[in-house]
C-alpha cells in the first residue's frame, strides 16, 4: 500500500517536471504536483495508521514555576544599591534618542495643487482637446489639463448636464458653461478615482467605499462616509470654442487628512 | 545506514544523540484541531520557498514592477503557477492562523502559563496579515495600487504622526519614489524575518512548556510518540497542505492583475475587493460614519476611527483576553488541561459575537454588488450592516452561548461527559467558592 503510493508520488513528481519541460498549461504541471504531494500525505499517513502505535503515551510534565530564589552570596549588592529606576530612565533616554534619525527621515511631500491653471485646455485621456458640445447631454469624460494627461491628482470628471439644471453655488455661477461641469475625480474620502456616473439620478459613486455625491449641487457628499465635497473646477470656453479651465480646483483635491490647513 | 553513519558523526562532535532520543520520544496529544497550527507553519514554509524564486523576477522599482510581474506570469507557464502557489499559501496561511486562533481561543489553551506564546500568535497573525498586503501590492496593478492609495490616506489621518510616516513610506508625497521599494524590503525582508523570529518563539514556548490536551490529566502529556508516530501524520499534514494549495493554484486564478492593468491613479477595476482577510477592514471604512473633526486648523479624517482606532482597539482586546478570561473566571492557576466549548457557554459567547461582527465588516465589503444583485439601494444595506454590527454581534453571541450551554447540559444527560463534581469551600462571608478545578500541578522544589 505504502509502496504503491510512493511510487504514484514518484511517477506524478517527474510528470510534473515533464509536462513543465514542455511548457504545458500551468494547470499540467501543478494538478501533477498535487497529486505526488497527495500520494506522499496518503504513504506517510497509511504508514502511521498501520504502525497502529499507542495513542495513550504518558509523559510526565515538569514543573514551570515559579523557580526557587536562591540565597545571595554573602557580601552582595542589593537592589538599592544598584539604582534600579535610574536605569530604567536611562534606557527610555537612549530610546528616544534612537528615535530621532527616524523623525528626520520625514521629506516634503509635494504641496497639493494640481496642473491646472487659467487658460489651460480641457483634454480627454487621448489628448484631444475638448470643446462646449463634445460631450452629449448626460454623458461623462475623464478630462486633464493639456499636456498633463494622466497626471492622477489633476484628473477630473467633465459631466454634461442639460442646461439649467445645475444649482450653482455663491460665487461659482458661470463655472459650468453650456451644462460642462467639472469635478474632480479623486475621492475626499479615501483617494480613489470616483468612477462612476449615474445620470438618471445625477450622482458619483466611488467604487471603493460608495460615497455618492450629488452633482446638481457642487458635488456635496450624499451619503457614505465622505465629509467634504469634491472639489469642481471653474471652467470656460475661449475664443476658438475649446472649455478651458480658469484656474486650479476651487479647494485642495484628495483626501481629508491631518495636516489639512482648509 | 546513512543516517546511522550521519546520527554518530553528529553525536561524536556534539553529543546530542541523548537529547535527540528525548525528542523523539515526545509525546504529542493526539486530536484533529491540533493540526489547524501545523497547516498555518507548511503553508509559511511554501510562501518562503515561492518566495525566495519570486526575487529572482520581481523588479521592485515603480516604472517595471507591474511589467516584470506580468510578464513572469506570461513568459514561463511555470511562472504563473509560482505566482499562484505564493498568493494562494498566503491566504491559505492566515485562514490557518485564524483556525488555529479559534482552536485556542474556544478551548481555552490560552489560560496561564500560555498567555505569552497566544500574544505571539496574535502578533504573528498581525505580521501575516502586513506580509500579505504588502505582497498583494508589489505588483501594483490598478487594483492593488488603488488599495495602497487608501492605505495611505488611512495613515494620512493619523493625527501628529500620519504625515510624517506617509512621507517616510513614499519618500515624497503618494506614490513616491521609495514606495515600492519600502514595501518590498518590508514584503522579503522585515516581516518575513519578525515572523520566522516569532514562529520560533511561538515554537520554544510549545516544546518547553508542551501541549495542552482534552484528556483529563494534569500531570502528564497523553498522546502519541513523535518518532516515527507523529512524525508520519506531521509529515502527511505537510504533503496534503502542499496538495491543497497547489491544487487551488493550478485551477483557480487569483489576483489576475493583467486584467486589472497597471495603477495610473485615475482608474479603478470595478467592483474594487481587496483580499479576504483585509475585507474586513474595507467594509469598516464603507460602515464608517461621514464624521470629521476639526480643531485648530487640523482635521480628524472619517477613515481615522474606523481604520485605525477600531482594529487597534480589537486588537488590543484580542491581546489582551487571556487576563480578561483570567480576571472573569476568577482563575489565576496553571493549566495544561483543554475546556469544552460546552463547558464555557460564556466563552463561546464572546468570541462568536467578536467573530460574527469581523464577518458582517467582511460582508459589508462588497456592499455594492449585494445591491446590484438584490435590487436594493446601497444606502439600505449600509444601515442594515451598521444595525447588524451593533445588535447582530450581540445576539449571534448570545445564541451561541445559549446552545453552547444546551450542548453541556445534554452531554451530561446522556452520559458522554460526567456531571461536574466540584469541591465547595466554605468563605468568610459564609457562602461557598468552587475550589479551583483540576489545578496543574504545584512545582516542586528542585
Amino acid at each position: 500500500m505504502t509502496r504503491v503510493a510512493l511510487s504514484m508520488a514518484i511517477a506524478a513528481a517527474l510528470g510534473a517536471v515533464v509536462a513543465a519541460a514542455l511548457h504545458a498549461d500551468p494547470a499540467v504541471p501543478g494538478w501533477l504536483a498535487a497529486i505526488a504531494f497527495l500520494a506522499l500525505a496518503a504513504a506517510a499517513g497509511g504508514l502511521a495508521r498501520a504502525l497502529d502505535a499507542p495513542a495513550d503515551l504518558h509523559e510526565e510534565r515538569h514543573p514551570l514555576g515559579p523557580s526557587q530564589p536562591a540565597a545571595l552570596p554573602p557580601g552582595a549588592l542589593t537592589r538599592r544599591g544598584l539604582f534600579g529606576n535610574m536605569w530604567a530612565y536611562a534606557a527610555g533616554a537612549f530610546g528616544v534618542l534612537a528615535l530621532v534619525p527616524f523623525v528626520a527621515l520625514a521629506r516634503r511631500r509635494a504641496p497639493r495643487g494640481t496642473a491646472w491653471s487659467p487658460g489651460a485646455r480641457v483634454v480627454n485621456a487621448d489628448g484631444t482637446a475638448l470643446k462646449a458640445d463634445d460631450i452629449d447631454v448626460g454623458g461623462v469624460a475623464t478630462v486633464f489639463p493639456e499636456g498633463n494627461v494622466g497626471a492622477p491628482e489633476s484628473a477630473t470628471l467633465l459631466i454634461r448636464l442639460e442646461e439649467g439644471l445645475l444649482r450653482p453655488q455663491p460665487g461659482r455661477a458661470g463655472w459650468a458653461p453650456a451644462g460642462n461641469v467639472a469635478y474632480s475625480k479623486i475621492c475626499t474620502h479615501a483617494g480613489c478615482p470616483v468612477a462612476l456616473y449615474r445620470h438618471a439620478s445625477y450622482q458619483l459613486y466611488c467604487p471603493c467605499h460608495q460615497s455618492v455625491f450629488d452633482v446638481l449641487d457642487a458635488a456635496r457628499p450624499l451619503s457614505g462616509p465622505a465629509t467634504r465635497a469634491l472639489p469642481q473646477l471653474a471652467l470656460d470656453v475661449d475664443a476658438a470654442g475649446y472649455l478651458i479651465a480658469r484656474g486650479d480646483f476651487s479647494e485642495p483635491v484628495g483626501p481629508d487628512e491631518w495636516d489639512r490647513s482648509v | 545506514m546513512m543516517s546511522s553513519r550521519l546520527a554518530r558523526f553528529a553525536d561524536e562532535r556534539f553529543g546530542c544523540n541523548a537529547a535527540v532520543r528525548v525528542l523523539m520520544a515526545k509525546v504529542f496529544p493526539d486530536h484533529w484541531s491540533f493540526y489547524l497550527g501545523e497547516f498555518a507553519l507548511y503553508a509559511f514554509g511554501l510562501l518562503v520557498a515561492t518566495g525566495i524564486w519570486l526575487t529572482f523576477a520581481y523588479d521592485p522599482s515603480p516604472a517595471g514592477a507591474y511589467a516584470s510581474v506580468v510578464a513572469l506570469s506570461r513568459s514561463a507557464p511555470i511562472g504563473y503557477l509560482v505566482r499562484q502557489v505564493h498568493h494562494w499559501s498566503a491566504v491559505t496561511f492566515v485562514a490557518a492562523i485564524l483556525l488555529h486562533m479559534g482552536r485556542i481561543f474556544f478551548t481555552a489553551a490560552f489560560r496561564k502559563p500560555r498567555e505569552l506564546n497566544w500574544v505571539v500568535g496574535i502578533l504573528m497573525l498581525v505580521l501575516a496579515s502586513v506580509a500579505g498586503f504588502t505582497g498583494y501590492s508589489l505588483p501594483f496593478d490598478a487594483l492593488s495600487g488603488t488599495g495602497v492609495r487608501i492605505a495611505d490616506s488611512v495613515l494620512l489621518s493619523i493625527p501628529f504622526a500620519g504625515g510624517w510616516a506617509a512621507s517616510v513610506l513614499n519618500g515624497g508625497g503618494f506614490p513616491g519614489p521609495l514606495l515600492l521599494p519600502h514595501l518590498y524590503t518590508f514584503h522579503v525582508y522585515y516581516v518575513p524575518v519578525a515572523i520566522a523570529l516569532l514562529l520560533a518563539a511561538h515554537l520554544g514556548m510549545m516544546l518547553y512548556q508542551k501541549h495542552t490536551q482534552f484528556v483529563d490529566d494534569e500531570r502528564h502529556v497523553v498522546g502519541r510518540r513523535f518518532w516515527p508516530d507523529y512524525a508520519l501524520r506531521a509529515f502527511a499534514a505537510l504533503c496534503f497542505t502542499c496538495a491543497v494549495i497547489l491544487g487551488l493554484a493550478a485551477t483557480v486564478q487569483i489576483n489576475p492583475i493583467a486584467e486589472y492593468g497597471r495603477y495610473d491613479g485615475w482608474t479603478v477595476p470595478n467592483p474594487a475587493l481587496p483580499d479576504w482577510y483585509a475585507a474586513f477592514l474595507d467594509g469598516a471604512l464603507r460602515l464608517g460614519p461621514p464624521w470629521e473633526a476639526r480643531i485648530a486648523g487640523h482635521s480628524i479624517p472619517a477613515l481615522f476611527w474606523p481604520g485605525v482606532v477600531m482594529p487597534l482597539l480589537v486588537l488590543a482586546l484580542v491581546i489582551s483576553w487571556p487576563w480578561i478570561d483570567a480576571c472573569f473566571t476568577r482563575n489565576e492557576a496553571s493549566h495544561n488541561v483543554l475546556v469544552r466549548p460546552a463547558r464555557a457557554p460564556w466563552r463561546v459567547g464572546a468570541g462568536v459575537a467578536l467573530l460574527f461582527a469581523g464577518f458582517v465588516l467582511t460582508l459589508a465589503a462588497a456592499d455594492d454588488q449585494q445591491a446590484f444583485a438584490l435590487h436594493v439601494p446601497v444606502q439600505s444595506l449600509v444601515a442594515f450592516y451598521r444595525l447588524l454590527l451593533a445588535f447582530g454581534s450581540i445576539a449571534a453571541g448570545l445564541l451561541a452561548a445559549l446552545f453552547a450551554r444546551e450542548l453541556g447540559a445534554r452531554a451530561v444527560q446522556q452520559g458522554d461527559e460526567p456531571e461536574r463534581v466540584v469541591a465547595l469551600r466554605r468563605n468568610d462571608e459564609g457562602g461557598y467558592d468552587e475550589e479551583e478545578p483540576r489545578a496543574a500541578p504545584e512545582p516542586q522544589p528542585v
